[in-house]
């Protein structure tokens, strides 16, 4: 019984972390959007940018290194994000729409390329780190460690720099300013509109490499809406990691485990008391999205509750455009 | 800047001139994406052309009318709750569960068709209300975003259906079906109508009553004060959670509602199935922002919107995909967005520096505007 358990346990591990690590990625480029008071609606669109771009890098320009696809699919979502810093930081329009019509243009683009390709195979992926062949042989290794360097880019050197850039430079101080509060970062002289352009287009870079994660990572193979949700599950991560790197990759791992919980029963068919296997793996596919709602809710309500101020709201200035103007 | 003319803001935005930057911007983003189309080697002409074609028949103003209703209905309840600075992304899924709701009490009850159609629209608000409950009391109560609760909910709903269509509700006569049964009773057809319903009454009924109690109510003028400042309207006396709570449940009952007209009034969708909501919800958020919010203008903003969809279904045949009409939608909305800032910018002549202007020069040319 023990040992069933921990086996589930393992595979639940291994297949969440590639399945969170598209979210890791996209959660933190929201993120990175919204620290500097942009809100990025588009995280469903840049994935499949990423993606699509990716996958034409691989099929069409034939590149061979998945170094440089990546570097394509990033790429390709910068100049959407350059599309967008424009419309929502420079003219100044409302971000909440823009953002949609990221989501929707993005699809509608995505899908229009990868018409064709649907279910071909992708040969270029990166591989799993093995290094003189420490992880494999091992079980628990091999669940926890064995994994593409992407995934560590994203599970542990990602964060670890933007949490060192905002919280420990003079940089990330103004960024968080320019987040927080425009007028007063204005009025110290940071360049509100450049630091807004610069990051807003960054993390849409990031968000795009969710997109090339999925394609050379996590599923080799283009499908249509490729992002089917992760977006916006990710983009709800942000807020109950209350714009922190580190808890951006729990809140991730939270949905990915979620995930692979589901892939895991159906796979060994288990049932419940009260439900048929089917009916079990049909009720678990809900779960991610409310284990996530729920997420959010729980530690709003009890901040709420206790009646004290939360640490955990958003920044101040998000979703409003800054006129200076108006200060 | 070019010309020496430049830029002026204006402090306040007359919502006659935004209505008319917002048509000129969603006019441009029409013109952008016929340019994309001649860029990718399609005559946005022949398109143009083959669209009124197919729309411009009975049978064509039949299915634009039909697809009309769902877009309409969830386009008015965003509307219903952007006049509070609300913003609800989720009526597909409200959509979906007052489908979902209807059809329950059609498998489950017996009764007369007409009383059975009333319960099922009474499920259908209710499913829809019950969708949207627990984001609105959190972001009435505990200030949770409503974007993000309402969105992930669509996911839900549309995993539910799936669970329905292919698992407890699945229809058992034949092995290939991936629908659930059919409902018992279906809405009268329209009178001098083939394929079209009384359903399509309905969002003109709403209109009228949305656009009457924000003319001629309290309850309507409170909503558009917590629209205009939450903070003001609280100190003016209006409890503001309470009536945030009330709208966005109307919002969903609304969207509900509309499932299950969908379920009742549109033949060949008289079952849910994983297609059952042709992303309406969408389209109805779409909808509310071209029209500013306004719902005299929202059934205008749909036919417009319902037919570009009926239209982006008929080229199918033809070669070009729904996802250049969803790229089209994108463009669409950016110059929608676009064209609403631009209201609140005046081109304006800088004030000359010379001493020696003729003494004719009008004043209106002074860079800030007419004041209102």
């Amino acid at each position: 019984m023990i040992a069933l358990i921990t086996n589930a346990f393992l595979s639940i591990v291994q297949a969440a972390i590639p399945a969170s690590a598209v979210v890791v990625l996209a959660a933190t480029g929201a993120m990175v959007n919204e620290k500097v008071g942009v809100l990025n609606l588009g995280q469903e669109g840049l994935i499949g940018i990423g993606a699509v771009f990716t996958v034409l890098a691989v099929q069409v320009w034939e590149i061979e290194s998945p170094w440089l696809c990546l570097l394509v699919g990033m790429s390709a979502a910068a100049v959407a994000g350059t599309l967008f810093a424009i419309a929502t930081v420079v003219v100044r329009a409302n971000q909440v729409l823009v953002g949609l019509a990221l989501t929707l243009g993005g699809i509608g683009l995505s899908n229009q390329l990868g018409t064709n390709r649907n279910g071909t195979p992708i040969t270029v992926v990166f591989a799993d780190l093995d290094p003189a062949g420490a992880f494999s042989g091992n079980q628990i290794t091999e669940a926890f460690f064995q994994h593409d360097p992407l995934a560590y880019i994203a599970y542990v050197f990602l964060p670890l720099v933007l949490w060192f850039l905002f919280y420990r430079t003079r940089h990330g101080l103004d960024l968080r300013a320019v987040g927080e509060s425009p007028a007063t970062a204005d009025a110290t002289g940071t360049p509100v509109l450049t630091f807004r352009m610069l990051y807003t287009i960054l993390g849409c870079a990031i968000s795009g490499a969710a997109g090339c994660y999925m394609i050379l990572a996590f599923t080799p193979t283009w499908s249509q809406d490729i992002a089917r949700g992760r977006g916006w599950v990710a983009l709800a991560v942000v807020i109950l990691a209350a714009w922190r790197p580190f808890y951006v990759v729990l809140g991730a791992l939270l949905y990915g485990a979620m995930i692979s919980l589901d892939q895991t029963t159906q796979a060994r068919n288990w049932d419940l008391p009260f439900l048929e296997a089917k009916d079990v793996s049909f009720a678990l596919a809900m779960l991610p999205y409310l284990v996530t709602l729920i997420a959010i809710l729980v530690p709003a309500g009890l901040a709420r509750i206790g009646k004290r101020k939360s640490a955990r709201d958003a920044p101040g200035g998000l979703a409003v455009p800054y006129f200076r103007e108006e200060r | 800047m070019i010309a020496g003319v430049r830029l002026a803001r204006r402090l306040e935005v007359d919502p006659r001139r935004q209505n008319i930057t917002r048509l000129l911007g969603a006019a441009a983003g029409l013109l952008l994406a016929g340019l994309l189309l001649l860029l990718i080697g399609r005559s946005p002409f022949t398109i143009l052309s083959d669209s009124i074609e197919a729309i411009w028949s009975k049978r064509g103003v039949e299915n634009v009318l039909r697809q009309a209703v769902p877009i309409v209905m969830c386009a008015l309840g965003v509307a219903l709750s952007l006049r509070m600075r609300v913003w609800n992304i989720g009526s597909d899924g409200q959509f979906l569960f007052g489908a979902f709701c209807a059809l329950g009490i059609s498998i489950n009850v017996d009764a007369p068709d007409p009383v059975l159609l009333v319960l099922m629209a009474v499920a259908g608000a209710l499913g829809g209300a019950l969708w949207i409950l627990v984001p609105a009391l959190a972001r009435a109560y505990w200030g949770v975003n409503e974007i993000i609760t309402t969105l992930l909910l669509n996911f839900v709903a549309l995993e539910l259906i799936k669970w329905a269509s292919l698992g407890f509700w699945r229809d058992t006569k034949s092995q290939v079906t991936k629908s659930t049964v059919l409902v018992e009773a279906t809405l009268p057809r329209m009178w001098g109508f083939e394929r079209l319903s009384i359903a399509v009454l309905v969002p003109v009924v709403i209109t009228i009553v949305l656009f009457l109690v924000f003319r001629a109510t309290t309850v309507g003028y409170e909503i558009d004060m917590i629209g205009g400042n939450a903070r003001a309207a609280r100190f003016a006396g209006v409890n503001v959670p309470r009536r945030i709570v009330t709208v966005m449940l109307i919002t969903g009952s609304i969207a509900g509602l509309a499932g299950m007209l969908q379920l009742t009034g549109v033949p060949g969708s008289q079952a849910m199935g994983e297609g059952f909501s042709s992303n309406f919800g969408l389209s109805g958020f779409i909808v509310a922002a071209l029209a500013g919010a306004a719902f005299a203008g929202v059934p205008i903003a749909g036919l417009f919107i319902a037919a570009m969809f009926y239209a982006g279904l008929v080229l199918q045949t033809k070669g070009l995909s729904v996802y250049i009409v969803l790229a089209i939608y994108a463009v669409v909305l950016i110059g929608v967005a676009i064209g609403e800032v631009a209201a609140r910018y005046d081109l304006v002549r800088p004030r000359p520096h010379h001493v020696d202007v003729p003494p004719s020069a009008p004043a209106a040319l002074t860079p800030t505007g007419p004041t209102p």
